[in-house]
C-alpha cells in the first residue's frame, strides 16, 4: 500500500472515530426512543463550548472542567427530554413530529451559542501542537491516537453496558418492545430518560475530543450529527455496533473519496452515501428490516 | 424611508407565500414529509440567476427555474417514493444537505461560497421592476396566481385524491389510483412552484449565496405550514404574515445586528415546538402530521 492510501486509511479512521463517537450516543438513543434526535448534535457543541468556557475562560482546571462538562451534557439531554419530548410523548405523537422538534430544537441550541458565544472560531489550547509521530509512513498525532483508543474503549464499554448491566438490559427490551417491557415492570418513561442521560454524557465526551482536535464553531453540531445519523443509518440504526460500523466505514469513504473528488465534496459523499442506503438498504449493514416502507 | 421598510416586509411575505403555499401542497395536502424543499428554492434562486446574467429574459428564466427545480422534484420523488415518515424526512433533507454541498463546491458554476452577485432586477418586454414598489406589484401578482392555482388544484377531484393519498394510501391504491404518480406529479408541482420563489429571491435580493439555502432557512417555512395549520392555506397565509412581522420589533429595541439573527432563529423554534406540544394541528390545521 502506498504511503498516501496508508494515510487517507489513516485519516479516515480518525474521523471515523469522532463519528463513531458521535453516532453511538444518537444510536444509544434511538435505540429505545426510536426517533431521531437532531439536536444530539448540538448537545455536542454546547458542551463543547461549555468546556471552552471553564477551561479557558474562567480557567477552571482541566480535569475538573472535563468533569464538569459531561455532567452539563448529561443534564442538558436530560433536560431537552423531560422539557420537550416527554410532553410530545404524552400526546402520542408520532416519531415524525418528534423529527421535526429535534430539528427546532437544534436551531434552537446553535443560536443560543451564536449569542452565548459569538460567531466567531474559538480553540480550546490545552494540547500544545505536537508534531506527528511517523507511522508507516503515515503521519498521526498523539492526541489522534488517544481519540481512536478512547473511542474504542467507549464503545467496548458501552457495549458491555448494554450487556451485563440491569439497566442496559431493561434499555435493550424496551427497545425491542416497550409493551412486553412494561407489563415485567419496567418504566418505559424511566429508560427514555436513562438513554438521553447516558446517551448526552457520551456526547459530553465526544464534545472534549472534538473540542481538543478540531476548532469550535456554532454550527459544528449541525455537521456533527448530520455524519453521526449517516454513520447510525448506514450500520443498522438503533444498534449501537452497527452504528459505530457504519461511523468508520463512512470516515474511511469519505476520506478515499478526496482522492478522486475536490475536498470540498467531502461532506457530500456522506449524503450520498447515505441516500444510497436510504433508498436500497432503510435498515442498514445490520439492521433488521423493520419500518422502513410500512 | 418608513414607507421603503414596509415594502421590504410586504416582499419577503408574498416571497415566503409562495414558498410555504408550495410546501403545503406537499406536506399539508399529500403528507409527502419534504424537509428538502429549500432546495427547490436553492434550485431556483440559482438557475434563475445563473439565466439572467447570462443574458436569459426575467420571463424566461423564472419559468425555466419553475421547470428545472420540478425535474430535481421529479427525480427526487422517483427513488424516495416508497419511504413513509422519518425516513422521506431524512432523505429529503440529505438532498438539501446535497444541493448544499454542490452550491458551495461546484464553483466554475456557482462561485462556491463567493456567491453570485448583480443578478439584474427583473424586466418584462421593456416594463422594468426595479423600484422595489413595482417588484412588490410583480410579486403579487405572482403570489396571487400561485394561490388560486394552487388552491384550484387543492379543490379539484386530483386535490381529493391528494388527500386520500395522505389519510390512507393503500385504500386509494385499492380504489384503482395510481399513488406513485400522484406523489410524483404532487411533488414535482411543489418544487416548480418553491423554483418560482427562488427566482423572485435571487432577483430581489440581486446576490445569492449558499449560505441562503441551509437547514436554518428551512425552519421559518415548516414553522409557518404548522403553525398555519396543514391543509389549510387561509392558515398558511394569516402564519405567513405573523411569521414575517414577528421578529421584526427585535430591531427596533436596539439589539446588535449580530444578535438579531440568532434571536429571530430562538423564536422561529421555540414557536415551533410550542406548537407542535400544545396545538400539533396549527391554528387552521385539518389534519394532525403522521
Amino acid at each position: 500500500m502506498s504511503s498516501i492510501a496508508f494515510q487517507l486509511l489513516i485519516n479516515g479512521l480518525i474521523a471515523g472515530a469522532i463519528y463513531a463517537l458521535v453516532a453511538s450516543g444518537f444510536s444509544l438513543i434511538y435505540s429505545t426512543n426510536k426517533f431521531i434526535h437532531f439536536a444530539h448534535g448540538a448537545v455536542i457543541a454546547f458542551s463543547a463550548y461549555v468546556l471552552y468556557f471553564l477551561f479557558s475562560v474562567l480557567g477552571i482546571n482541566f480535569g475538573f472542567s472535563v468533569v464538569l462538562a459531561i455532567a452539563f451534557a448529561s443534564l442538558l439531554g436530560y433536560g431537552i427530554d423531560i422539557a420537550v419530548y416527554r410532553q410530545l410523548r404524552k400526546k402520542k405523537t408520532s416519531s415524525v413530529i418528534l423529527l421535526i422538534a429535534s430539528v427546532g430544537l437544534l436551531i434552537l441550541l446553535e443560536s443560543l451559542i451564536l449569542i452565548l458565544f459569538g460567531a466567531d472560531v474559538k480553540t480550546i489550547g490545552f494540547i500544545k501542537v505536537s508534531k506527528g509521530i511517523e507511522f508507516l509512513g503515515a503521519i498521526i498525532t498523539p492526541l489522534q491516537i488517544f481519540i481512536i483508543i478512547t473511542s474504542i474503549l467507549l464503545i467496548v464499554g458501552l457495549f458491555l453496558f448494554m450487556k451485563k448491566t440491569k439497566l442496559g438490559k431493561a434499555m435493550r427490551a424496551v427497545s425491542d418492545n416497550k409493551d412486553v417491557a412494561e407489563i415485567v415492570g419496567i418504566s418505559s418513561e424511566k429508560i427514555y430518560s436513562w438513554s438521553f442521560i447516558i446517551g448526552s454524557a457520551i456526547a459530553g465526551i465526544a464534545a472534549i475530543l472534538i473540542g481538543l482536535e478540531q476548532n469550535l464553531e456554532p454550527t459544528m453540531g449541525t455537521n456533527l450529527i448530520i455524519k453521526g445519523f449517516a454513520a447510525a443509518i448506514i450500520g443498522g440504526i438503533g444498534s449501537v455496533h452497527g452504528a459505530v460500523l457504519g461511523a468508520f466505514l463512512l470516515g474511511i469513504v469519505e476520506n478515499f473519496g478526496i482522492w478522486y473528488l475536490p475536498s470540498g465534496y467531502k461532506d457530500a459523499i456522506a449524503f450520498v452515501l447515505l441516500f444510497i442506503f436510504l433508498l436500497f438498504r432503510p435498515q442498514g449493514i445490520l439492521g433488521i428490516k423493520r419500518r422502513a416502507e410500512k | 424611508m418608513i414607507e421603503a421598510y414596509f415594502i421590504h416586509l410586504a416582499i419577503l411575505v408574498g416571497i415566503y407565500l409562495i414558498l410555504a403555499l408550495s410546501l403545503q401542497l406537499a406536506l399539508g395536502y399529500t403528507g409527502l414529509i419534504n424537509l428538502g424543499h429549500i432546495a427547490f428554492f436553492a434550485i431556483g434562486a440559482y438557475t434563475s440567476a445563473l439565466l439572467t446574467l447570462n443574458g436569459v429574459p426575467f420571463i424566461l428564466a423564472i419559468l425555466l427555474a419553475g421547470i428545472v427545480s420540478a425535474i430535481f422534484g421529479f427525480l427526487l420523488s422517483i427513488p424516495t417514493n416508497k419511504l413513509k415518515g422519518d425516513y422521506l424526512a431524512l432523505a429529503t433533507l440529505a438532498f438539501t444537505f446535497v444541493v448544499y454541498a454542490v452550491t458551495l463546491n461546484w464553483t466554475s458554476l456557482t462561485r462556491g461560497p463567493l456567491g453570485l452577485p448583480g443578478i439584474p432586477k427583473p424586466s418584462i418586454l421593456g416594463l422594468s421592476f426595479s423600484s422595489n414598489l413595482s417588484f412588490l406589484i410583480l410579486t403579487i401578482i405572482i403570489a396571487l396566481a400561485v394561490y388560486f392555482i394552487i388552491k384550484r388544484i387543492v379543490y379539484s377531484p386530483f386535490g381529493k385524491v391528494l388527500e386520500a393519498t395522505r389519510d390512507n394510501e393503500l385504500a386509494t391504491k385499492v380504489l384503482g389510483k395510481n399513488t406513485f404518480k400522484i406523489k410524483f406529479i404532487a411533488l414535482g408541482t411543489s418544487a416548480f412552484f418553491a423554483g418560482i420563489a427562488g427566482s423572485l429571491y435571487a432577483h430581489y435580493i440581486t446576490y445569492i449565496d449558499p449560505s441562503s439555502f441551509t437547514i436554518m432557512q428551512l425552519i421559518p417555512i415548516l414553522c409557518i405550514v404548522i403553525i398555519g395549520g396543514l391543509a389549510s392555506l387561509k392558515g398558511t397565509i394569516i402564519a405567513t404574515i405573523i411569521l414575517i412581522l414577528l421578529p421584526e420589533p427585535l430591531r427596533f429595541i436596539g439589539f446588535p445586528s449580530s444578535i438579531v439573527g440568532p434571536m429571530r432563529q430562538i423564536i422561529y423554534a421555540l414557536i415551533l415546538l410550542l406548537i407542535l406540544i400544545y396545538r400539533p394541528k396549527g391554528l387552521f390545521g385539518m389534519v394532525e402530521l403522521e
